[in-house]
């Protein structure tokens, strides 16, 4: 019996639609969240960037609900409301006042069954716009902004839906038509494809009845049709690869990025912990040795990507100082993914402590229950992992840890991405 | 349920009343002031040690030195070296961190409840027994510059540091960045850390915010024994100069070659905290920037689509502190988009604002405030900015009625005195050669053009785009 014990139930509409319900009344707040089974892993060649362009569109208006309106009506009840797309999923979330609960399901069901009726070319290039400065804000006019699309090409090869990221390119972008929009809409936002979320402070029984109401009438939808490309991926990536940019960074930067356990996989709670051990907080390995007992980093940042297709990726870099020389900095990252062979108990232990920490602390809020639970039941038929999320992590062993290094962090699985400033400062 | 009118929102009932206990609010044997808020929904306890007089408790010149000291407390203490304390934390699950704004400087510590007495022990080692080491400082000053350095590279970075320095000049301690500058870093010492320390970290700075699954009874022996033998006043920071008197509009162009967007700042220095239109404030700026359905997103985003998103706050402090309002926007677009806050502004204080769109401002304030209290680290946040401003711990018992309060007569008239529009700097970080004279014919005021700092900050790890 794990630690947490957070209710949910689940339910089933006749159109596919699995909902899951965790009440809550701590604070008098509901969180309602939607997870599609779509994200830029779906998208075609020439159209990288469309699944996230498409979210955007989501809000621009359905049939009963005119453009902006849907941001007015829940700013006006207080409530808050956002949506992301990733790789493999797009979600879509709102935080209301207990009492507006049947306002968020009246909205989200509007655009889940009758979005294409307010869809028209205004709405598409203004969006464009607004994603093409999306870009440029926190992409192209930062420094190290295209390490994303750089770390995904060396990992993923171009036939892999990994290949390209979220964000995609601004050809892509200005290529998307409306019938993009309206054949992807009629593909993927089926209720058969999603997955809501109730969290919070709500009446269990009156729920399912408005959902009932509100969802069981939108037509289930074709199943989806294969990934694009090609999903089997080799464990490794075969090599050591490597990209460099000389350009317009303040200080030099390495990024060591490899594939690991796909996040379906049972080991994928190994490449946490290793993760963790190696770059979460002060006591961590990178940290401690690189920062504060050599100096030769500044900061580290290592980080475990939750992917589903093929591969997941870790991912781990070290920023230097002015002058640092790019090929020091790489010696000292690699020589600690291979250092990690003699992983200690207790460094397993203090990683554990630390995303499990991360992960309670987080549930406080029912937006982020309500995420997590959308997440569980979507890719693995099973919100309850929520609470058993932290056995898993608990069940980690120093052994695993160090075979894992083993056999996933050595030169013949690492993209190394390398920043050098254009001149020495 | 079978009669369904998808055609217009549901009618829903009344909101949920937000009830607010009373906060206990007294002092330790040694003067530390403690505020309490009990709460039992998870085994959790979150607390901020708050220490008055952030960055406006020393002179512009050593600017950094309040964020400097607030980030050497766990370097190292006279019975664990930092990596004890480091590892400490991270055994007992728990989060313990150290900063500085221009106000107050905060050490947060977040924990289950069972191992309260022990993250105190933390706690209280790095507040009261800091040793400051040289080495550890060297290395920290080495980052801190390396930090400045990479700010120069950012251009939302650029333009925070360039509107600060404009709206306040050089001597004034809310010019600078909390960071501080190569040359303030540079010549601060240990001596000036040790001495700003002696100060500020002292009980009769400092106030203890405590909310979670904890009674008094339980706390205070805890306390006491954490703070054994901690004593002294320390010393009152004195109050800020006031601001500079409004400059005449202008426009400040700082370069960054090739960039794909502008960063634009519009502002004053505006009010403190302690404002008596607090709460009118609150409403006019969720109209005009201060919400995704705000005029300047309207505008900017959902109507011209000039840019991710456009916004803007009146960052109170305890002296008064700027309005502003800012977006990144195209290039090519830079001067429609200044024209475009410039009429925004003007039209909120020359039209009434309309019934519906007040009422959303004020529904939107009202009904979120359950929202702002959901976790025990919301709830010490929220205390937290009462304390450091100074304001009365019932604060959030009369909200919802004050806001309710706020009408457009109000809105107009606080308009009217705070969006000088006609004074505002503007500043532009971006493409010279593209955006000066489109910049120059608006006819807003003189271009100025200011230099660039020395050469950039990170993106962040996992990238998930958000509409």
């Amino acid at each position: 019996m794990g630690i947490l014990d957070i209710p949910f139930r689940k339910h089933r509409l006749d159109n596919g639609m699995r909902v899951v319900l965790s009440h809550d009344a701590t604070a008098p707040v509901v969180a309602v969240n939607l997870w599609y089974g779509v994200g830029s892993r779906n998208e075609t060649p020439g159209r990288t960037g469309f699944a996230h362009l498409f979210e955007h569109m989501m809000f621009q208006g359905s049939l009963h609900v005119p453009k902006n309106r849907h941001f007015e009506l829940v700013e006006r009840a207080g409530g808050a409301l956002n949506a992301t797309t990733w790789y493999d999923r797009t979600n879509y979330f709102e935080t209301v006042p207990s009492h507006q609960l049947e306002l968020a399901l009246w909205l989200e069901s509007d655009r889940m069954g009758w979005m294409l009726p307010a869809m028209d070319q205004e709405k598409l290039d203004n969006q464009r716009d607004v994603v093409k400065n999306e870009k440029r804000q926190r992409y192209d006019n930062q420094p190290y902004g295209d390490w994303d699309e750089r770390i995904h090409r060396l990992v993923y090869p171009e036939s892999h839906p990994y290949h390209h990221t979220v964000i995609g390119s601004m050809e892509d972008l200005d290529a998307a038509t409306l019938d993009d929009v309206a054949a992807f809409f009629r593909t993927f936002y089926v209720p058969s494809n999603a997955v809501l979320t109730v969290a919070g402070d709500f009446d269990p029984e009156r729920t399912i009845d408005l959902v009932e109401a509100y969802f069981g009438e939108i037509p289930q939808g074709a199943p989806l049709p294969d990934l694009p490309g090609e999903t089997e991926l080799s464990a490794v990536i075969g090599d050591t690869v490597r990209d460099e940019v000389v350009g317009e960074v303040p200080l030099p930067r390495v990024i060591v990025a490899m594939r690991i356990p796909p996040y379906s996989s049972d080991d994928f709670a190994v490449a946490e912990v290793t993760q963790a051990v190696l770059g979460t907080g002060r006591a961590s390995r990178l940290y401690r040795r690189l920062v504060r007992e050599k100096r030769v980093a500044k900061d580290v940042v290592t980080f475990a990507f939750p992917l589903l297709t093929g591969a997941g990726m870790l991912l781990s870099w070290i920023t230097g100082y002015p002058g640092s020389r790019p090929e020091d900095l790489e010696v000292a990252l690699t020589g600690e993914l291979e250092a990690l062979g003699d992983t200690a108990a207790e460094e397993v232990e203090r990683a554990i402590a630390v995303t499990e920490t991360d992960l309670v602390r987080s549930l406080e809020h029912a937006g982020e229950r309500a995420d997590l639970m959308s997440m569980f039941e979507l890719y693995f038929d099973d919100p309850g992992r929520l609470n058993t999320e932290i056995d898993r992590l608990r069940a980690v062993t120093p052994d695993e840890v160090r075979s894992f290094a083993a056999g996933r962090l050595g030169p013949d699985n690492r993209a190394i991405l390398t920043y050098v400033p254009e001149q020495e400062p | 349920m079978d009669t369904l009118d998808r055609s217009r929102a549901p009618e829903v009932g009344t909101p949920p009343a937000m009830t607010f206990p009373e906060v206990e609010d007294y002092r330790l044997d040694n003067g530390v002031r403690v505020v309490l808020w009990e709460r039992s929904a998870l085994p959790l306890v979150s607390l901020e040690l708050q220490l008055r007089g952030g960055a406006s408790a020393h002179p512009a010149a050593q600017a950094g030195l309040a964020a400097f000291t607030a980030d050497m407390i766990d370097e190292g203490t006279t019975t664990r070296t930092a990596l004890e304390i480091a590892d400490a934390v991270d055994v007992l699950g728990a989060t313990l961190t150290s900063s500085a704004g221009y106000d107050a400087g905060h050490v947060r510590l977040s924990i289950l409840r069972q191992k309260l007495r022990e993250g105190l022990a933390v706690l209280a080692d790095i507040v009261m027994r800091p040793t400051f080491p040289e080495a550890e400082l060297a290395r920290v000053r080495k980052e801190r510059l390396d930090q400045v350095l990479q700010r120069s590279a950012e251009p939302a970075a650029v333009a925070e540091d360039a509107f600060a320095r404009v709206l306040y000049g050089g001597d004034h301690p809310y010019g600078a960045s909390l960071l501080g500058t190569r040359e303030s870093l540079q010549a601060l010492t240990r001596d000036d850390v040790v001495a700003f320390h002696r100060a500020r970290y002292a009980p009769g700075q400092a106030t203890l915010v405590v909310v979670g699954d904890i009674a008094r009874a339980e706390l205070d022996p805890l306390l006491v024994s954490a703070f054994d033998g901690w004593s002294g006043l320390g010393v009152d920071p004195a109050p800020l100069s006031a601001a500079p008197a409004p400059a005449q509009r202008a426009i400040y162009v700082v370069e960054r070659a090739g960039a794909a967007q502008s960063e634009v700042r519009l502002g004053h220095v505006a009010v403190s905290r302690g404002t008596p239109d607090f709460y009118t404030l609150a409403v006019m700026n969720t109209i005009l920037g201060g919400s995704f359905t705000s005029r300047l997103n309207a505008k900017l985003r959902e109507e011209k689509g000039y840019t991710y998103g456009a916004g803007s706050v009146f960052d109170m402090r305890v002296a008064p502190g700027p309005f502003e309002a800012g977006a990144a926007v195209a290039t090519p677009v830079t001067a429609p988009a200044v024209a475009d806050f410039v009429s925004e502004i003007t039209r909120l204080r020359d039209e009434p604002v309309p019934p519906d769109e007040l009422t959303r401002a004020r529904n939107f304030l009202a009904l979120r405030l359950p929202q702002r209290f959901e976790s025990v680290d919301d709830v010490v946040r929220r205390l937290s900015e009462l304390v450091a401003h100074v304001v009365p711990l019932d604060f959030y018992a009369g909200y919802v009625a004050a806001v309710g309060d706020v009408d457009a007569q109000a809105v107009g008239d606080a308009a009217g005195r705070h969006l000088p529009v006609e004074h505002m700097a503007i500043v532009v970080v971006g493409d010279r050669s593209l955006v000066e004279e489109p910049l120059r014919a608006l006819g807003l005021g003189p271009v100025v053009v200011l230099e660039p700092p020395a050469p950039a900050a990170e993106p962040l790890p996992p990238v998930q785009e958000e509409q």
